[in-house]
């Protein structure tokens, strides 16, 4: 199934959406599969497929030596596109990387290799949604949903206006900082604003939320905001990293996926 | 202002930092308009930062030319040492002004972690320095200065551990402290305002060029030389140019001969880096490519927008010039002229006297000596052993 569709039937059932987040590492290329069956098995309901970038402003220090690990490793663009035509049988994938690795592909060419290959959608996390236009345009030409991100500053119009441009789903950013990483100065803020703006904008699209989600607590506290599901990165970049057994991963993620949710959880804040 | 220059800048970046741009935006677009905060900039620029710079006639330099006559626009004498003082001072004035009671900076070679820690102190401002941890080694003065002037130095151990890493882990920092913390960006790169408004900032010393080769000689110059990095002192000495007939010569860092360098106008193509669309050093598939130069304040891979663009149009020639030859021009003028030049004005300073060579006496080359090479001791003395 398609992201979209698997994400709207999954909110339609009433669950939480899971979506893990895995890199890919040429030399982790065998086990990709079984780690994706472990996940599906789990409770996910798509996957982010992480393409390695130099600079990858956005991650924390787990993402980065992992995308760092990933370059040595040679990792390029036809593995990620081998990654696809694996995951992409298992779980709707939607590939994650920065703007630049896509745009030297030329952007509407990279988009339609990386849809025949698999995916159904696309999210960058350096691409504002000043600059997407373009990306909007040839990822809808692929087939691709463009997701794009809303964080904790972006305001009310703002959140609206990305919420109504975003395909398949929206990322809310949980907090200021990046990914994995131990947060700033300001630790908390309340996403239950950005969330209800963003249902009340594109009542249609899932709204997952982001940054800073490890675990069942992390999970239902994000899930307290309202948000229809969470995505789940450095962690199981970690356990990954550990070799942890596919059996493990699936308790993990089951743990996640059974996070109570609903609004009217939300812890008092 | 200008969000692109042709294709080129934009703001490719999170959109954690969107909120934070345009507030830095308007903040500047207001200041810029403002009387009081002008007449606030120009005050410290001149009685903190010793502005205006000479221009000084290198009349030995010129000799060992046997060409045109080859002029410095002094900019090593700005406190501090080199040009990074014009935006740091600028930028924090504007810090202060959006309150924002912490800068970071990332710095290369030292000089704009040292402007940063200079003008933090004199504001009242705390100051982080994200620096690469080679840079660290090879500029070693620099952080005891950073350090004495009250600033926290934090060795960037990432990628390879020089400006582009420090830029990375400049913006990671202000994504999770975006609130309290202004990026002071030390060069005219990054996501839109920052090239522009830095490119305004530095434009004092075109200015200068052009109100004193008028006072000196009687005319615009022939030829302007600048080095080029991140391509600050460069677009600040071309800008007041731009619409005349002066010829514009930007000279970036080839590195050891053989190398590409740190020479992303002239060895890369257009990318997309640390938030703005230019050229950038990369491989086949859009990674960016670890530089190398002797001269740590332009060893990055990236290029400010605006030179992207002045390249294409043609309106700015861009040269390269290897480590040996700004090594040995920065021997020259010390004995020449009793002046130690940093050894990223080193390279122009080369490029310069090889235009020199091929041109009548009565033409005028201003070079801007972007700032001074106490910094370079060890690596020159390394480099002639």
């Amino acid at each position: 199934m398609r992201l979209a569709d698997a994400l709207r039937a999954a909110r339609a059932a009433g669950r939480p959406i899971v979506v893990p987040y895995v890199m890919v590492d040429r030399s982790r290329a065998r086990s990709l599969g079984r780690t994706v069956e472990a996940l599906r098995e789990g409770g996910a309901n798509a996957l982010e497929l992480g393409f390695p970038f130099s600079d990858p402003i956005a991650d924390g220090p787990v993402l980065e030596a992992a995308a760092s690990r990933a370059l040595r490793n040679r990792t390029g663009w036809r593995d990620l596109l081998a990654a696809l035509r694996v995951t992409s049988e298992l779980l709707p994938t939607a590939v994650m990387t920065y703007a630049n690795p896509v745009w030297q592909e030329g952007l509407g060419p990279g988009l339609a290799e990386l849809s025949r290959a698999g995916a159904s959608g696309l999210i960058v996390p350096d691409l504002s949604l000043e600059e997407s236009p373009a990306f909007r345009t040839e990822s809808q030409r692929a087939g691709l949903s463009l997701v794009l991100l809303a964080a904790p500053g972006s305001g009310a119009a703002r959140v609206q206006e990305i919420a109504r441009a975003s395909r398949g789903f929206l990322y809310v950013v949980s907090r200021y900082g990046t990914t994995g990483a131990a947060t700033g100065r300001h630790a908390s803020i309340d996403l239950r604003t950005i969330v209800r703006t963003a249902h009340d904008a594109a009542p249609s699209l899932p709204v997952l939320v982001g940054f800073g989600v490890r675990d069942r607590p992390s999970a239902a506290r994000a899930l307290a905001s309202g948000a229809d599901g969470v995505i789940v990165g450095t962690a199981l970049e970690e356990m990954i990293r550990r070799k942890a057994s596919p059996a493990r991963i699936t308790r993990w993620l089951r743990s996640i996926a059974s996070a109570p949710r609903g609004r009217s959880e939300s812890r008092a804040s | 202002m200008a969000r692109r220059f042709g294709p080129y800048g934009g703001a490719y970046v999170p959109e954690t930092l969107v909120p934070a741009l345009v507030e830095l935006e308007s903040a500047w677009n207001f200041a810029r308009r403002d009387p009081k905060f002008r007449s606030e900039l120009r005050r410290l620029s001149e009685t903190l930062g010793g502005r205006p710079t000479p221009l000084y006639f290198a009349r030995n330099f010129t000799r060992r030319g046997r060409g045109a006559k080859v002029w410095l626009k002094r900019e090593d004498l700005v406190h501090g040492g080199a040009h990074k003082f014009n935006n740091a001072l600028g930028q924090g004035l504007l810090a202060a002004r959006m309150g924002k009671p912490r800068l970071i900076a990332e710095t290369g070679a030292g000089q704009h972690g040292v402007a940063t820690a200079m003008i933090g102190a004199a504001l009242g401002l705390e100051t982080t320095i994200y620096m690469g941890e080679v840079d660290t080694i090879r500029q070693k003065p620099n952080v005891e200065r950073m350090q004495l002037l009250g600033a926290t130095v934090v060795p960037v151990r990432s990628g390879s551990r020089t400006l582009k890493d420090a830029i990375n882990a400049a913006l990671r920092d202000w994504i999770a402290n975006v609130r309290t913390t202004h990026y002071l960006l030390g060069s005219a790169v990054g996501p839109h305002p920052f090239p522009s408004m830095v490119a305004e900032f530095q434009s004092v010393i075109g200015r200068e060029i052009r109100d004193q080769s008028r006072r000196a000689f009687g005319r615009l110059p022939d030829l302007v030389v600048a080095c080029v990095g991140g391509g600050s002192n460069a677009i600040g000495t071309f800008r007041p140019f731009l619409h005349s007939s002066v010829e514009l010569l930007g000279v970036e860092a080839g590195g050891r001969r053989g190398s590409h360098g740190a020479a992303s106008l002239t060895r890369g193509r257009p990318g997309i880096l640390h938030g703005s669309y230019s050229y950038v050093l990369q491989d086949r598939e859009g990674q960016v490519a670890e530089t190398e130069s002797v001269s740590a304040g332009l060893d990055y891979a990236g290029v400010g927008p605006e030179h992207a663009f002045l390249k294409d149009s043609g309106r700015v020639r861009y040269v390269s010039v290897s480590d040996s030859g700004a090594v040995r021009a920065f021997h020259w003028l010390a004995e020449d002229e009793g002046i130690l030049p940093a050894l990223e004005p080193a390279h122009a300073l080369y490029a310069a006297l090889r235009e020199a060579k091929g041109r009548p006496a009565q033409e005028n080359i201003v070079v801007t000596l972007s700032g001074r090479g106490d910094k370079d001791l060890e690596v020159v003395l390394g480099a002639s052993r």
